[in-house]
C-alpha cells in the first residue's frame, strides 16, 4: 500500500489530502518514531520509550499509542483525542527523501518530498470528509503543502538528532529493555515487550562532567523528558480500561 | 612461604597462545607499570607475557568454533560485532554430515540446539514411534530449518552474542588470532615479545626457571603454557613427555587444505559445517563471509595423497566450479592423532596443538583451548605448593576429555555401511574404545540420555549423542516393559513435535540469510543490548 512517487505539480495538480484521522488512512498505529526536538511536545501526552529499527538494529525514540499491533488508544473514531499529534503522524501521505543533484557532481544531496499514491488519503474528489487540496488554482503550492513541507524539514533534522541522541545514550549506557506487565480491570493479564527506557539508574550515577557533556549536546532535557514521560503510561492504561467498557 | 605464582609465560602465539592470553587476563588483573628486576613484591602482582616467534608461520586451521566461544569473547570484553568485521566470521549452526552412513546422498545434521523440550521430555523414542518417520535433526530440532537457505542463528535487532537459536563460529583463524592479540596486548596489557626461544632453562627442582631466546633475553616465570603448536618446545622437547597416538582409533593422520573463492560474492555462506564421506576419511567446508576453507583429513594407510587430491580437487569442482578445482594447490599437513600423557608438568601446562590433536571433526581443538584456559584461569595455583594439586587435577581432567573425544568422534564411524576398507576397518571392534563398545550396546535398550551425564562440565552433552546415533539410523529397541511414565511422556510429545513444527515456520519466515545478516552488521553493527 506504499508506492511513493517524487511530488511535482504536473504531476499531482488535482490531488487532495484527507486530514481526518482514522483507521482506515492508517491511524491506527501502537506507535510513532519521535524525536527529541518534538519531546516536550510528546512528553505531555503520550510515553516515550525507545526501539530497535527491524532493518538496520538502530535504536529510535518512539511516543506509544497502545499496548499491541495496531492498537492506539488515542483514535476515538475519527478523533485523535490528543492535544498534540506527533509529526510522524502527521506527516502522511508525504516523505522525505535525497537526491543528488544530477547537474553537480559530488553535489549535495537535497531534499525532496515524495507521496505515497496508494496512501487511502489521496483523492481526487472532493470527499465528505475534510480534505486538502496540494495545488491551488494557479499552480502554486497550498497552505496546506507549505505547511507539511516544513514539517518534513523538521523532521529530516529529527531523524539527523536522533542519531547524535542515541549515540550517546548508549555511549552512556542509558537504555535498558524492559518488560511492562499490565493487568487490567477485566483481570486479563498483559504484557508489553521489546522495547527500552532510559536506565535511571545509570542516569543518576552519572559524573557532574558527563552531565555537563549531556546538556551542552542539548540532550539532558531530552532525557529528563523522556523519564517523566513514563508516568503517561498510567493515562494509556486508564484509556485500555475504558476502551473494555 | 611457598613461592607466589605471579608470572605467566606463554611460548607461541597462534590462535591457542592468544586464546589463553585473553582469557587468562580477561580473569586476572595484569599489574601496571610492574617492575619484576627490582622485586617490587606487591601482594597482587601479575604479569602475562607471550613470545610469539616472528619466524614461525601458524598452521590457520581450526575455524570452526562451539557457541562457548561467545561466552569467551564476551569474558574478554569484545564486541561480537568488531570479531565479526575483523575476522571475516560467520555463523556456525552445528555440523551437516553427507554419505556417512552408506555414501549414497544419505545426509544429517547435528545442530546445536538441543531437541525440544530436551530438560524434560526425551523425544527419541517418541519419534521412533512416528509414521513415516521424518528425519530425527527436523522432528525434534526447529534450527534445522534454517540449513538448507543458509539462514542466520539472529536478526540484525538481536543484540551481541545473543541468539534466537544456538550459534558458534566459523573464522579466519590468522585473522582471529591477529585479533585476539591487538586485543590482548592494547586492552587486557599482555606483554609481547616477538622472539624465538632458543633455551629452555631448569631451576633446581626441575621446574623451567626461564627460556632463553635470540633477541630479548632470558624470560623468566612462575608458571610456563606452552602453545608452540604439534613441536611441544617445553612439554614436549624439554620435559619429554610422550605423545599417547590414538590412531588404533582414528585413522586419519594427513590433511590436505585448500582455501576456495565463491564463484559469486553473493553465494550463500553455510550455517553448517558440512563435512562429506570420502572414500578413507572426509571432507571439511566452512564458508566465510569472504571465501570457504575446505580440506580432505584421510588415513595414509587406506588412501595415496594422490587420490586423496583428487578426490579433493572432484569436491570443489562440484561445488565451485572447475576454474575453482583448477586453481586450487592443496596445504599438506601430517599429523600424529594423539594427545600427550600429561598436559601438566612440572610448572609447564601445554594447551593447543602441543597438548594434542586427534582430526577437525566437531571441531574440539579450539573448545579444548578454551576450557584448558579457563581452567587455568579459574584455579590458577596460589603459590607453588599448590600447583602440583591444581596440575594433577587438571591432568586427571584433560585425560577423561581427551577420551570423551575420543569416543564421541569415534562413534561417527561405527554405524556406517559403506564398502570401503576404511569405513570397515572403523567397525572392526579393536578399532573401538572399550568405554563407546559399552555405551553402543546399552544405547540398544536405552537410548542417550540426561543419566549418561557424568560430569556437569561434560563436553558432550547426551543430545550430541541422540543427533549423531538418530541420523545415522541407529535403533534403540523399545522398552520390555509398559512403562506408567510412557503416557504421560507421549502427551508431551505430541505437544512438542507440533510446537517444533510451528516453529519451524516462524523461523524461516524471520530469519535473514547468513550473507544478509553479515552485510548488515557491517553497515549498522549489532546493538550491545
Amino acid at each position: 500500500m506504499s508506492k511513493y512517487s517524487l511530488l511535482s505539480q504536473s504531476e499531482h495538480a488535482k490531488l487532495r489530502v484527507i486530514t481526518e484521522r482514522g483507521a482506515a488512512y492508517g491511524d491506527n498505529l501502537m506507535y510513532a518514531m519521535t524525536f527529541p526536538l518534538e519531546f516536550r511536545n510528546i512528553e505531555s501526552s503520550y510515553p516515550i520509550f525507545f526501539a530497535k529499527d527491524g532493518e538496520s538494529g538502530q535504536f529510535y525514540p518512539l511516543a506509544l499509542f497502545g499496548f499491541q499491533r495496531d492498537e492506539n488508544l488515542y483514535l476515538k473514531g475519527s478523533h485523535w483525542d490528543a492535544t498534540y499529534m506527533p509529526m510522524m503522524v502527521e506527516r502522511n501521505p508525504f516523505l522525505i527523501g535525497f537526491q543528488q543533484s544530477p547537474d553537480v557532481e559530488n553535489g549535495e544531496k537535497r531534499p525532496v518530498v515524495s507521496i505515497n499514491i496508494e496512501s487511502p488519503r489521496i483523492t481526487e474528489i472532493e470527499t465528505e470528509v475534510k480534505s486538502e487540496a496540494l495545488f491551488t488554482d494557479s499552480g502554486e503550492p497550498s497552505e496546506y503543502l507549505q505547511k507539511s513541507m516544513e514539517n518534513l524539514q523538521t523532521i529530516h533534522r529529527g531523524h539527523e538528532q536522533n542519531k547524535a541522541f542515541i549515540a550517546v545514550l548508549l555511549e552512556n549506557d542509558l537504555l535498558e529493555g524492559f518488560n511492562l506487565d499490565i493487568t487490567l480491570k477485566d483481570g486479563s493479564n498483559n504484557r508489553l515487550e521489546g522495547f527500552y527506557t532510559i536506565n535511571e539508574e545509570k542516569l543518576a550515577g552519572l559524573q557532574a562532567e558527563t552531565l555537563g557533556k549531556l546538556h551542552e549536546q542539548g540532550f539532558l532535557q531530552a532525557i529528563y523528558m523522556a523519564v517523566a514521560s513514563f508516568s503517561r503510561v498510567s493515562g494509556l492504561i486508564a484509556k485500555k480500561n475504558a476502551s473494555l467498557d | 612461604m611457598s613461592k607466589k605464582i605471579s608470572r605467566l609465560v606463554i611460548v607461541g602465539g597462534g590462535t591457542a597462545g592468544w586464546l589463553s592470553a585473553g582469557v587468562i587476563a580477561a580473569e586476572h588483573a595484569i599489574s601496571q607499570n610492574a617492575n619484576q628486576e627490582h622485586g617490587d613484591q606487591q601482594d597482587n602482582q601479575f604479569q602475562l607475557t607471550l613470545i610469539e616467534s616472528p619466524d614461525i608461520k601458524t598452521i590457520g586451521v581450526g575455524e570452526g568454533t562451539w557457541p562457548s566461544m561467545r561466552t569467551t569473547l564476551n569474558k574478554m570484553g569484545l564486541s561480537e560485532t568488531d570479531f565479526i568485521r575483523e575476522c571475516t566470521a560467520s555463523f556456525k549452526q552445528g555440523t551437516e554430515f553427507s554419505g556417512w552412513t552408506t555414501g549414497e546422498n544419505d545426509n544429517y545434521t547435528h545442530p546445536f540446539t538441543a531437541p525440544q523440550g530436551y530438560n524434560e521430555t526425551n523425544l527419541a523414542p517418541h519419534w521412533q514411534e512416528l509414521q513415516g518417520r521424518p528425519r530425527f535433526d527436523q522432528a525434534v530440532s526447529h534450527q534445522s530449518v534454517l540449513f538448507p537457505d543458509s539462514r542466520a542463528p539472529k536478526q540484525i535487532s538481536t543484540p551481541e552474542y545473543a541468539g534466537t537459536v544456538n550459534y558458534g563460529y566459523h573464522l579466519d583463524a590468522a585473522k582471529f588470532a591477529e585479533f585476539l592479540r591487538k586485543h590482548c596486548v592494547d586492552k587486557l596489557g599482555v606483554k609481547h615479545i616477538k622472539a624465538n626461544v632458543t633455551a629452555v632453562n631448569s631451576a633446581e627442582n626441575g621446574d623451567i626457571a626461564s627460556v632463553t631466546t635470540d633477541s630479548s633475553g632470558a624470560i623468566e616465570g612462575d608458571l610456563f603454557i606452552d602453545c608452540s603448536g604439534s613441536r611441544a618446545l617445553l612439554l614436549g622437547e624439554h620435559y619429554k613427555i610422550p605423545l599417547r597416538s590414538k590412531k588404533q582409533y582414528l585413522f586419519n593422520d594427513t590433511a590436505l587444505a585448500v582455501q576456495v573463492p565463491y564463484s559469486n560474492p553473493d553465494d550463500p555462506i553455510a550455517s553448517c559445517t558440512l563435512s562429506t564421506a570420502q572414500s578413507a576419511g572426509w571432507i571439511w567446508d566452512i564458508g566465510l563471509p569472504s571465501r570457504r576453507g575446505t580440506g580432505h583429513v584421510y588415513s595414509s594407510a587406506h588412501n595415496s595423497q594422490e587420490n586423496a587430491t583428487a578426490e579433493l580437487l572432484r569436491y570443489i569442482e562440484r561445488t565451485a566450479g572447475s576454474q575453482a578445482a583448477a586453481d586450487a594447490e592443496p596445504r599438506k599437513i601430517n599429523f600424529d592423532p594423539g594427545h600427550r600423557t600429561e598436559f601438566w608438568h612440572k610448572n609447564c601446562v601445554a594447551i593447543g596443538m602441543s597438548a594434542g590433536f586427534i582430526e577437525p571433526l566437531e571441531a574440539s581443538a579450539l573448545i579444548l583451548v578454551e576450557l584448558s584456559s579457563n581452567m587455568i584461569a579459574e584455579q590458577l595455583p596460589a603459590n607453588r605448593e599448590m600447583m602440583d594439586i591444581v596440575a594433577k587435577r587438571f591432568n586427571d581432567k584433560f585425560l577423561y576429555r581427551w577420551d570423551r573425544i575420543i569416543d564421541f568422534l569415534k562413534l561417527h564411524y561405527i554405524l556406517n555401511r559403506r564398502q570401503d576398507q576404511y569405513w570397515r576397518d572403523h567397525l572392526d571392534p579393536s578399532s573401538i574404545p572399550d568405554s563407546l563398545q559399552e555405551l553402543i550396546a546399552l544405547w540398544k535398550y536405552q537410548g542417550p540420555w540426561h543419566r549418561d551425564t557424568n560430569h556437569t562440565d561434560e563436553m558432550f552433552p547426551s543430545a550430541s549423542f541422540q543427533y549423531v546415533l538418530y541420523g545415522m539410523n541407529f535403533e534403540t529397541n523399545p522398552s520390555t516393559t509398559i512403562r506408567r511414565s510412557d503416557r504421560l511422556g507421549r502427551e508431551a510429545a505430541v505437544n512438542l513435535f507440533q510446537k517444533n513444527a510451528k516453529q519451524r515456520r516462524e523461523l524461516e519466515m524471520a530469519m535473514p540469510t547468513n550473507r544478509q545478516l553479515i552485510e548488515k552488521i557491517n553497515t549498522y553493527g549489532l546493538q550491545k543490548i
